[in-house]
């Protein structure tokens, strides 16, 4: 049946959880890009026909004005499921710039086709320039602050870390009771987290 | 310092509202809206002036070795206003990234939008194109490879998202408006009172957000 193809596709967004992603289907995305065509051929093929038996093709109602109908409608579908599939990825391709940071982890990048890992750097590269321009760092501050105080535990070794007017050492596993504005750049890089009791 | 101190006790006297406040206000009806609002450029300005002025006094406070509370206290404040600000700024980002297209070719609505974020809006869309175009566009037929339009047969943009403007919105009036129409024949109206709730939708009231004569919430 012509667009079920299509609509595999927008499933298969659909059962994503919200903001996570999928590979990306180049098997069936092909195959519908390879309908269009056909669709395309056929139609091209029927207008040609009606020439040919010198019908007016504006106001000729017979079968092959309805063949020829269909299979525009139907590449109309199937453009509409594609560009919607690469749409709704895009979004979620950006919402990662917020949420993981300007380099996407391996696991993400197997995922991605070609044009989506260029459209997340160029996506990147459009909000870091923003915020140089604006002079304010978008990337941390993404929860309301509570207490200009947290506990984090450390997940990685970091160190002898010296904030403010004394120096600590971050080892992993050890809890600190530090200020919210020093750990903003080790939990965005995973090296700590929120302790929460 | 002083500009600090001036414009508290002036503000104090219009009614208490500090530039603070203006933006925590702008942010809950941008947050609040579902199309993309005038930027407030001299109060965005404003507000980071005085988180400068903020981050000076905690260094004065740290050199002078003052009190850990009040530091802390300052701190606090510094560290809420900027919260505002930056989530402000984001939201902003994100609604341009979400209506990008829709955004680009309106007049309209890019004189809403700063500098700064007019020039993102480009390039996000020239980025959006390029990347619809050579993953989905290139491949289909002669006819249907507009990105805006569906097919050459289509008369109009039918590819664009735009945001849903008649959506329901939870709105506050600051001050009397009287009756109000909330539709193009004059069927619904609605007694707008002073400092009461209300859910109307968006497209409706659009003109008393913009005038700030209703606050969305």
């Amino acid at each position: 049946m012509y667009g079920r193809r299509a609509s595999q596709l927008l499933k298969e967004l659909d059962s994503c959880e919200a903001g996570q992603l999928a590979p990306f289907n180049s098997d069936v995305f092909d195959q519908v890009v390879r309908e269009c065509n056909e669709h395309n051929t056929q139609f091209q093929s029927l207008i040609r026909k009606m020439v040919e038996q010198n019908l007016d093709i504006e106001t000729t109602r017979n079968e092959d004005h309805y063949g020829a109908a269909v299979h525009h409608l139907s590449l109309l579908r199937n453009k509409r499921c594609l560009m919607a599939y690469m749409y709704n990825r895009a979004e979620v391709i950006q919402s990662f710039r917020w949420k993981i940071g300007p380099v996407l982890p391996h696991e993400i990048q197997e995922k991605l086709h070609f044009s989506e890992k260029e459209y997340f750097k160029n996506h990147s590269t459009a909000i870091k320039s923003y915020m140089s321009e604006m002079d304010i760092d978008l990337t941390v501050d993404m929860v309301p602050p509570k207490d200009p105080y947290i506990q984090v535990r450390v997940l990685e070794d970091i160190g002898e870390v010296s904030l403010g007017d004394h120096s600590i050492s971050l080892t992993k596993n050890s809890l600190h009771f530090l200020r919210r504005t020093d750990t903003e750049q080790f939990i965005s890089q995973g090296l700590m987290e929120e302790f929460l009791e | 310092m002083s500009t600090w101190e001036d414009d508290e006790s002036s503000s104090a006297a219009a009614a208490a509202t500090t530039d603070v406040d203006l933006l925590k206000r702008a942010w809950r009806k941008e947050k609040a809206s579902p199309e993309i609002l005038r930027f407030d450029s001299p109060l965005v300005s404003r507000v980071r002036e005085q988180i400068q002025l903020l981050e000076e006094t905690l260094d004065d406070f740290a050199e002078s070795g003052v009190d850990d509370l009040v530091v802390s206290l300052y701190q606090m404040d510094l560290d809420r206003t900027l919260f505002l600000l930056r989530s402000y700024l984001r939201l902003r980002l994100q609604k341009i990234e979400k209506y990008m297209m829709h955004i680009s070719k309106s007049e309209d609505l890019l004189s809403r939008l700063s500098q700064q974020e007019q020039r993102f809006a480009k390039s996000c869309t020239e980025m959006m194109e390029k990347h619809l175009e050579q993953s989905v566009l290139s491949k289909l037929p002669y006819g249907y490879d507009s990105v805006t339009r569906q097919s050459l047969s289509s008369t109009e943009d039918d590819m664009v998202p735009e945001p849903q403007l008649d959506t329901f919105v939870f709105c506050k009036t600051k001050s009397d408006v009287g009756a109000f129409q909330l539709d193009d024949i004059g069927e619904e109206v609605v007694d707008l009172v002073a400092d009461d709730l209300y859910v109307l939708r968006y497209k409706s009231i659009k003109g008393l957000v913009e005038n700030g004569q209703i606050d969305l919430i």
